[in-house]
């Protein structure tokens, strides 16, 4: 069993072109008037990406193949996880997991999904990817973590008050002690009570929005704390993108400076099933935002209730050759 | 405003959000225990108060504590209106 350092050596991720604002969806998702004020003005969504002419596949893998872009990186990889949210994202004769695989031409790759923890599975996967590698993986070898769904139905665009779904994909190539963020602390929790998730009933949705913000506050410092810093060492948070609103009561809850969460995704994407902290990431990245050396927290909520959070530090590998590959990186 | 006009107003938001008859309302009536409002019903209240009654509410500085009850919700209301003026 090695005691490697989970790494995260490649971060991608894809959005359809298609944007959709807001208050074009009125009539698929049966939003009264003050309802769609509460996503605009609350809420802080603008539009999403959402192309219903794509197909899944379609979604999902360009981010992947990006990670994937040179033929050794593919043949270092051992595991394909897809972190999915809605547990039925393909007809039942098809695994969408080892569709990804096969498309991605990864043969000698295990394939499966991993879905219960909802928006949360992402971080889920990263975590279960580091714990693989380390119990039976060889020098060099990785895994593939891939997100990515799509609103098909207005069911499942529709979080009641909370979130409305976009259509977005990610991939992460998860690896131990390379180049790339080094996986600092991982800490989670799931509140079983709430396992309904979109189907709560009244009382018990009450419930949720009460311990929110109080739960993910005390993820998010557990995973600060894990890694052995404090929030003033943390350059940025980068969160999920569920809505303004949530973020500002968690913000409070942490007494925190607002300037420390990354928010501007909220109006660009609004909330990406499993792929909001991934997408993020490449966002601040692709900006030039993102500082080797400093360190990074990743939160997230998945309904069912889990609360999570990661800290990473970017571009910290911890072997020379990884030190040479993060500089080389960074320079293009 | 005069506050009855306010309290009326407030009706009519309560009306649309929960989607059932609010009326009768009084100073001392509490938004959550009595009402059974939750942190979005009132975000969404206020969004119908905007058109309603003309006024601009500003989502980073709400307090929760003028929502506590229909007297501290129309005092806020109030307090809006002279802002506005």
């Amino acid at each position: 069993m090695s005691t490697g350092v989970t790494t995260l050596e490649a971060i991608a991720s894809f959005a359809p072109e298609r944007k959709v604002p807001i208050e074009d969806l009125v009539d698929r998702l049966g939003l009264r008037r003050t309802k769609l004020r509460l996503f605009q003005r609350v809420h802080g969504l603008k539009e999403i990406r959402f192309d219903p002419e794509l197909s899944l596949f379609d979604v999902v893998l360009p981010a992947a193949r990006r990670v994937l872009a040179d033929e050794d990186t593919a043949s270092r990889v051992r595991h394909v996880l897809y972190a999915h949210t809605t547990q039925a994202v393909t007809p039942a004769h098809i695994d969408p997991a080892r569709e990804i695989r096969d498309r991605l031409g990864l043969h000698r790759a295990e394939a499966f999904g991993l879905s219960q923890q909802n928006c949360a599975s992402g971080m889920a996967a990263v975590d279960v990817a580091g714990e693989l590698l380390r119990a039976e993986g060889g020098p060099g070898d990785c895994a593939l973590v891939v997100t990515g769904e799509q609103a098909f139905s207005p069911k499942i665009q529709l979080i009641e008050d909370v979130a409305i779904m976009g259509d977005a994909g990610a991939a992460c190539l998860v690896t131990l002690d390379g180049a790339g963020d080094a996986v600092r602390s991982y800490a989670t929790r799931t509140l079983g009570e709430f396992s309904a998730a979109m189907l709560l009933d009244e009382e018990r949705a009450l419930r949720f929005s009460k311990v929110y913000a109080p739960e993910l506050a005390a993820v998010m410092r557990q995973a600060v704390a894990e890694a052995g810093l404090g929030f003033a060492d943390i350059d940025l948070i980068v969160p999920h993108n569920v809505n303004l609103q949530s973020w500002r009561q968690t913000i409070s809850e942490l007494g925190i400076p607002r300037e420390q969460v990354f928010l501007e995704n909220v109006e660009r994407f609004s909330h990406c099933f499993a792929s909001d902290v991934f997408l993020n990431h490449t966002t601040l990245r692709e900006a030039g935002r993102l500082v080797p050396g400093l360190h990074y927290l990743f939160a997230t909520v998945g309904l069912g209730a889990t609360f999570a959070a990661m800290v990473i530090t970017h571009g910290a590998s911890v072997t020379a050759q990884g030190a040479q590959r993060d500089a080389g990186r960074e320079a293009a | 405003m005069e506050n009855t006009a306010v309290v009326e107003s407030v009706e009519t938001a309560l009306t649309e959000v929960l989607e059932r008859e609010v009326s009768g309302l009084t100073p001392d009536v509490r938004l959550f225990e009595d009402l059974h409002l939750d942190s979005t019903s009132v975000m969404e209240m206020l969004m119908s108060l905007e058109d309603s009654m003309d006024v601009a509410i500003d989502p980073e500085t709400l307090d929760m504590d003028d929502f506590m009850t229909v007297g501290t919700l129309t005092a806020y209301l109030q307090r809006l209106l002279g802002e506005g003026k």
